[in-house]
């Protein structure tokens, strides 16, 4: 550490204009986003000034206020109630359906075991938007178009999940299941008892990632359902800017409703997504 | 653990995950190859076995040809110019300037938005009489014309997006705006895991701050290079959402992408089996891309 503090150079000019290039950096990346929540606090009227003012006077939430009570034919609140519920399903389900395969994969003993393994990991290099039409005939056949299940079941499939907790279920020292095993504990306790608890970390991990995924997945809500009551936030968006090209102030306070749960998530969350970004980009 | 049998617990726990990984990953993938032999419409009663037609027919396909020269275009400019800002966004992290944490969030934060946002988001920045670029831009070529009136008009403006000469250049610029964030945490991951020893070795014995960065970060940053380079080119050569809502593949087709022209043979024309050939000739266009680039950027490590 003193080492460290010895090298450490004096205030220069070509870091204080490293952190000014940083500083101009954080503002233009911000400023679309800004200009979104910016814009859809704004009475109409003040939308297409001439002059764009960053911080709206008055502030209004007449937008939000039409969007939650009149649109009968745009139901915003049906569609984000629908993004809510196959998010945290498919959140859910990603947990309970990856965990149980990983503890296989990590854990048992069975024939045939590194192969089936290596047949997962193989179909992540498989981009996903090739798969689009296949996973659509199957889903039709199911007779799960415009239904939750279509919006949820085929979300839950993806290996990376199974790779990633595998990875960790692995870090774990065998001794603590062996302790548990000699207590006379089954394979499901020592599953849900001592390598979940255990597994926190990855765990959350694989959930905030899950759910901004399946939040913001736009592909898949807009071939899957055409019920209007069936979209999800992310098609509406599309679908409501189509119709109301004009209208800025309530196009910009939709994608701003769209846009606030991953942000908010993204900003309690932010220490862990930062890591399992740098730990699973690492390994991958 | 003590030696039992455990393949019937096993299959207990593997089942639900075997259950959705085989209907909707594993079946899809043969079923995908399956349609694609196929004359194959979505009301048509019975499809028909036309063998590798869809095939020969997608290759000698000029809009396809088309298609692919356009992907690759986006793909020239996002990767190198996305990759060339992670990189640099996660080296200015990396000096853990004060108001880090902030920059890191502020760089992040597009990519946690989806893309039906961010597409209506710049359709609106890049409005030829509203959008702020052409506002701010105007207004400073105004400024700039009282300087240099030869190079500068009084008035400026340009139809990003409507004009098929800008329309691509203008999506990949908020391509690379949305993702430049992800790559950055990678990098940053690099960075971090580079011994400071040997940093601290280099300025000790003289070497300037960028000599620094290309002899011995840059080399040593290699695989996580070779990583992000290879998954950026996988992810931008299936772009869809961004040229779907913003320009439907046009103007003049100057936009049309790969899977936008999948989705329009599938879905607009109903012709899956022609459409699921096409998603083949792509995953495998960019399966030997990927695989070059490994032995390119692996050789000399």
């Amino acid at each position: 550490m003193k080492k460290r503090a010895r090298l450490r150079r004096p205030f220069s000019a070509s870091a204080f204009a490293a952190q000014a290039g940083m500083m101009i950096g954080a503002l233009v990346m911000l400023a679309p986003v800004v200009w979104m929540f910016s814009t859809s606090l704004k009475p109409e009227s003040a939308v297409l000034d001439a002059n764009p003012k960053w911080i709206p006077n008055p502030i209004t939430l007449e937008h939000f206020h039409r969007l939650f009570t009149q649109a009968q034919d745009f139901p915003v609140l049906r569609w984000l109630a629908n993004s809510v519920f196959v998010a945290c399903s498919v959140t859910l389900l990603v947990l309970i359906v990856t965990s149980t395969a990983a503890y296989a994969f990590s854990r048992l003993k069975f024939p045939g075991r590194d192969i089936l393994f290596m047949v997962v990991i193989a179909t992540m290099m498989i981009p996903g938007q090739v798969n689009l039409i296949p996973v659509f005939l199957i889903v039709q056949k199911l007779g799960w178009f415009n239904s939750y299940f279509g919006l949820i079941v085929p979300c839950i499939a993806g290996a990376f999940g199974v790779f990633l907790l595998r990875q960790f279920f692995l870090s774990i020292p065998v001794e603590l299941e062996e302790a548990a095993f000699v207590d006379g504990a089954g394979l499901f306790t020592i599953y849900w008892r001592v390598i979940l608890p255990l597994a926190k970390p990855a765990l959350a991990t694989l959930a905030i990632f899950t759910f901004i995924g399946a939040w913001n997945d736009f592909v898949w809500p807009m071939i899957v359902t055409s019920d209007i009551s069936m979209r999800t936030l992310p098609v509406g968006v599309m679908i409501f800017q189509g119709r109301y090209v004009t209208e800025y102030g309530a196009t910009m306070a939709t994608a701003a409703i769209c846009s606030v749960p991953t942000i908010i998530a993204f900003l309690i969350f932010q220490k862990r997504i930062t890591e399992g970004i740098a730990m699973t980009g690492i390994k991958g | 653990m003590k030696s039992r049998n455990q393949a019937p617990a096993a299959a207990l726990f593997l089942l639900p995950y075997a259950t959705v990984f085989l209907v909707f990953v594993l079946a899809p993938i043969l079923y995908g190859f399956f349609i694609s032999l196929h004359k194959w419409y979505i009301l048509a009663p019975r499809p028909e076995f036309i063998g590798l037609r869809n095939y020969r027919m997608v290759l000698g396909d000029d809009l396809f040809r088309l298609a692919m020269l356009r992907t690759a275009y986006f793909v020239v400019m996002v990767v190198p110019v996305g990759n060339a800002l992670s990189l640099l966004l996660a080296v200015g992290l990396n000096q853990n300037f004060r108001g880090t944490a902030f920059y890191k969030v502020a760089y992040y934060l597009p990519v946690v938005m989806t893309v039906s946002v961010v597409a209506i988001l710049w359709r609106w920045l890049y409005s030829t009489e509203f959008g702020l670029l052409n506002h701010y831009l105007g207004q400073a070529s105004g400024v700039m014309h009282g300087v240099l009136p030869k190079v500068f008009p009084a008035t400026w403006k340009t139809e990003w997006l409507n004009n098929p000469r800008t329309a691509m250049p203008s999506i990949a610029l908020l391509s690379v705006w949305w993702g430049a964030g992800g790559n950055m945490l990678i990098y940053l991951a690099g960075l971090k895991n580079i011994p400071r020893e040997l940093l601290e070795a280099a300025e000790i014995d003289g070497a300037s701050p960028i000599k620094r960065f290309w002899a011995v970060t840059w080399p040593l940053l290699r695989p996580t290079t070779l990583f992000c380079v290879v998954m950026s080119v996988i992810a931008s050569s299936q772009v869809f959402g961004q040229t779907y809502i913003l320009t439907g593949g046009g103007p003049y087709y100057s936009t049309l992408t790969v899977i936008l022209y999948m989705y329009q043979q599938g879905f607009g024309q109903y012709q899956l089996g022609y459409a699921a050939a096409v998603g083949y000739v792509l995953f495998a266009a960019v399966l030997v891309f990927t695989l070059i680039q490994f032995r390119l950027l692996r050789v000399k490590q």
